[in-house]
């Protein structure tokens, strides 16, 4: 699968190179980039502008306020380029994988004290890292996260592979743990995590997510073997690049199925961190060509789903900490007790999940149809109110909106045909993923 | 804490199910404590005024789930048309006679709206719920965005802690699991609490865990003629006095789940790593209700939701260790489910022998 955003980044790289003067090829405007970079880096504010400045589009110029210096217009136009995005998504079902395993790869390599981030890269890195931990297990309920840092010419564990969100934040929480030193080693510290993630069952994904500020590394052998190794293991490399793009960089993405990206700002750091939260779809796995074909990836798990004892139940020993609870689950087959879920029952091996932490991804499976927008008061149906929170609609067409947006504000469910406010709409669709006239 | 200054919102679901009313209201020997809707609307109305009574700021929106169909019976946001307020009392307090008087009549009239020979569909609780979110959500949107609501004079602000109670009479639905579900989540995203009083049939487990996952509480009414006391006591005070209160809370939650082919709720399931749906195969017959739910599961040769079809040595060795727990399962059904992916197997078992020899 192509990278997207690795296209929207060239297609930035060949804006900004229009800028400074044709026949200048992406890489050649990066390593200028990043000269410029590395001066700003060693504390001589330069006036020259970053050449992506050009190119870059300042989110605050794009609102326009109107007559009444209210908002609202610019916010509905936003929504409503939200809807026309969902319009335009493909009907075909995506797979995804919903049982993740992830590496966090951070670097702590000196390069991360530079301070062309506030207040440092490697500050920013980690409050980043807090939010994209707890936004991941929000979205993937199954999945874990190791972490693992780069510094001093080796890779250290930070953190054991956990599907706990805070074990995992517990991990990073204490700065002065992880100061940055020495020179990082990509090498070192892809195999530390490949290594972790060896015994994994095919069907969960496994990835590495590498945030990188330096622009060297210092491998004790060939990378382009530990490269290899993690094609071979379907392992997924996805960079964050902070300072300019690498070669190598690039090429673990490209070879791996990964994305790579090198953010331009504290914002579009984040951005370029936070697009990696949604599961990925699976790779290319052709089953449609022969209906007889099967996906490797396919397999029939045994779940189980576990009783949970109230607070009050008289104490006993767990099985995963041996220490003396009262709360805790039971796993439904040898009726051992465990501290969370998810988990894999230590006595017998079942996979133990509680039935939200598989609801949750229902909804990437099951989505809501997209409402049509009503365009004039004679398609309106006669109710007066919004079908789900009783707003009463306008009367009157609104003049002057754009595409995709209804003049008379209501919105219309395919299925039920109950009319929706622009709230409802992008409520029913973003959050709860069902529409309250069909009620399924 | 700033619920000085603030109200709290309720909105409230009724289920309204004709037949299970019917059933509630039936005297002993069926029930010890038969409930009819009128009695209970008039402990609701109590509650309701009791809830309006309590702080001016309070707001207050009522769902009726009717058989088929979910209405917007009443809510402080939207003004009450004259029609409904026409019994205009000196000694009555306005508000409370506006609430009364319009849920009662919406009520009535959609009941007779109902058609009586038609079999009657199952209440549309999981639609009403989904509303009471609509509405929790509009009302805690920032004002800016909502400046039709400025215009009729209603400032909503951001009101702490909204809450859902759902007043249940019916058992629970299965083809509902899912909505619920993402009901309960969209319900954590927007911090309102669901609190569930079932007041007739049997436990909810999908209602219980969406009282467990919101914080709410559970209650399961074992004394009907004292509803009024149970809803006073327990669903009146706000989510943050509650923990000063000691409000009943949930003794056991049910975390299983319901599975896709018979929508049958289940210990043990199969689950298709692909789509991750759950899946069992259950006789039709199976009371049995113990921990090992395995006895009466059996593998899937194809995930009958996105058809893929799985690889056959998962498939024997699923079922070969499901002897060890069960005893005398049908042989025939064995070979029928088997005998699909044998002519694929040359294809679909090859790329997996690395995985199976790995665990």
């Amino acid at each position: 699968m192509p990278p997207r955003r690795d296209g929207e980044y060239l297609q930035v790289d060949s804006d900004s190179d229009i800028e400074i003067g044709p026949g200048r090829k992406g890489k050649g405007k990066d390593k200028a980039g990043d000269k410029r970079k590395k001066d700003k880096g060693k504390g001589k504010a330069t006036e020259a502008a970053y050449t992506w400045e050009a190119s870059y589009t300042r989110s605050w110029d794009t609102v326009q306020e109107d007559e009444a210096g209210s908002l609202q217009g610019a916010v509905e136009d936003w929504m409503a380029r939200g809807r026309r995005r969902r319009l335009l998504a493909p009907a075909a079902p995506v797979r995804r994988t919903i049982i993740r395993h992830l590496v966090l790869l951070l670097d702590l390599s000196t390069s991360m004290l530079d301070r062309d981030m506030r207040p440092t890269r490697f500050d920013l890195t980690l409050q980043y890292a807090r939010e994209f931990i707890v936004e991941w297990f929000d979205q993937n309920p199954l999945g874990q996260i190791g972490v693992v840092g780069m510094r001093a010419g080796i890779g250290e564990r930070v953190g054991e592979m956990s599907g706990n969100p805070q074990d995992v934040l517990k991990a990073i929480a204490d700065r002065h743990k992880l100061e940055p030193t020495g020179e990082p080693s990509l090498q070192n510290s892809i195999e530390l995590a490949r290594n972790s993630m060896n015994h994994l069952p095919t069907h969960s994904s496994r990835e590495i997510l590498i945030i990188f500020g330096s622009l060297t590394t210092c491998d004790p052998h060939n990378i382009h073997d530990t490269l290899n190794a993690c094609v071979t293991n379907k392992i997924r490399i996805s960079v964050v690049a902070l300072a300019a793009e690498m070669k190598i960089c690039r090429e673990l993405c490209d070879k791996t199925g990964g994305q790579f990206g090198v953010a331009m700002n504290e914002g579009h750091f984040k951005d370029l961190l936070f697009e990696l939260i949604p599961p990925p779809a699976q790779r290319a796995l052709t089953r449609a060509a022969g209906a007889g074909a099967t996906n490797p990836a396919a397999d029939l798990m045994m779940m189980g789903f576990p009783t949970r004892l109230p607070d009050a139940s008289p104490p006993s020993l767990c099985v995963c900490h041996s220490e003396l609870r009262s709360e805790g689950f039971l796993c439904p087959r040898c009726l051992a007790k465990v501290c969370d879920v998810p988990t894999d029952c230590d006595i017998c091996d079942l996979m133990i999940v509680s039935s939200p932490h598989l609801a949750r991804s229902y909804h990437h499976l099951f989505p809501v149809k997209p409402y049509t927008a009503v365009m004039s008061m004679v398609d309106a149906s006669d109710s007066s109110g919004c079908h789900g929170c009783a707003r009463v609609f306008p009367v009157a067409a609104l003049v002057g909106v754009s595409e995709g947006m209804s003049a008379v504000g209501r919105y219309r469910c395919p299925d039920c045909r109950g009319e929706f406010c622009s709230d409802c709409d992008v409520f029913v669709h973003d959050v709860v993923h069902s529409c309250p006239g069909c009620g399924q | 804490m700033d619920d000085d200054s603030m109200g709290s919102h309720l909105s409230v679901v009724i289920d309204l199910s004709p037949t299970h009313w019917e059933l509630s209201s039936r005297e002993a020997p069926e029930n010890t404590y038969p409930l009819t809707l009128a009695t209970f609307l008039s402990q609701l109305l109590a509650f309701l005024n009791s809830h309006i009574a309590c702080r001016h700021e309070n707001t207050l929106a009522v769902f009726g789930a009717f058989p088929g169909k979910s209405v917007m019976l009443y809510s402080s946001s939207n003004p009450v048309p004259d029609s409904l307020s026409t019994d205009v009392n000196a000694n009555s307090y306005p508000p409370f006679s506006a609430v009364d008087s319009t849920v009662v009549q919406r009520i009535m009239s959609e009941l007779d709206l109902l058609e009586k020979d038609e079999e009657e569909a199952p209440s549309a609780l999981v639609g009403s719920l989904v509303k009471a979110l609509c509405y929790v959500n509009r009302i805690t949107l920032p004002p800016s965005s909502n400046s039709k609501a400025q215009a009729n004079g209603f400032h909503p602000g951001v009101l702490p802690d909204p809450r859902i109670l759902i007043l249940s009479v019916s058992p629970d639905l299965a083809t509902s699991y899912i909505p619920i579900m993402n009901a309960i989540f969209s319900a954590q995203k927007l911090k309102a609490t669901i609190d569930v009083c079932q007041i007739y049939g049997p436990n909810t487990v999908f209602l219980q865990q969406a009282a467990h996952l919101t914080g709410g509480s559970y209650i399961f009414l074992e004394r009907r003629d004292a509803l009024l006391q149970y809803l006073i006591m327990s669903f009146l005070p706000p989510p943050s006095i509650r923990k000063t209160l000691s409000v009943p809370t949930q003794e056991q939650v049910d975390f299983r789940a319901a599975c896709f082919c018979h929508k049958k709720i289940i210990d043990i399931g199969f689950v298709c790593s692909v789509c991750l749906s759950s899946e069992c195969y259950l006789p039709a017959a199976t009371s049995n209700n113990n921990q090992l739910g395995l006895v009466f599961c059996q593998p899937l040769p194809v995930c009958t939701t996105c058809r893929t079809k799985f690889p056959m040595k998962t498939l024997t060795r699923l079922n070969a260790a499901r002897p060890l727990l069960a005893t005398g399962n049908s042989a025939p059904s064995q070979s029928r489910l088997t005998s699909g992916p044998v002519t694929n197997n040359g294809v679909g078992g090859a790329p997996h022998s690395g995985t199976n020899g790995a665990r």
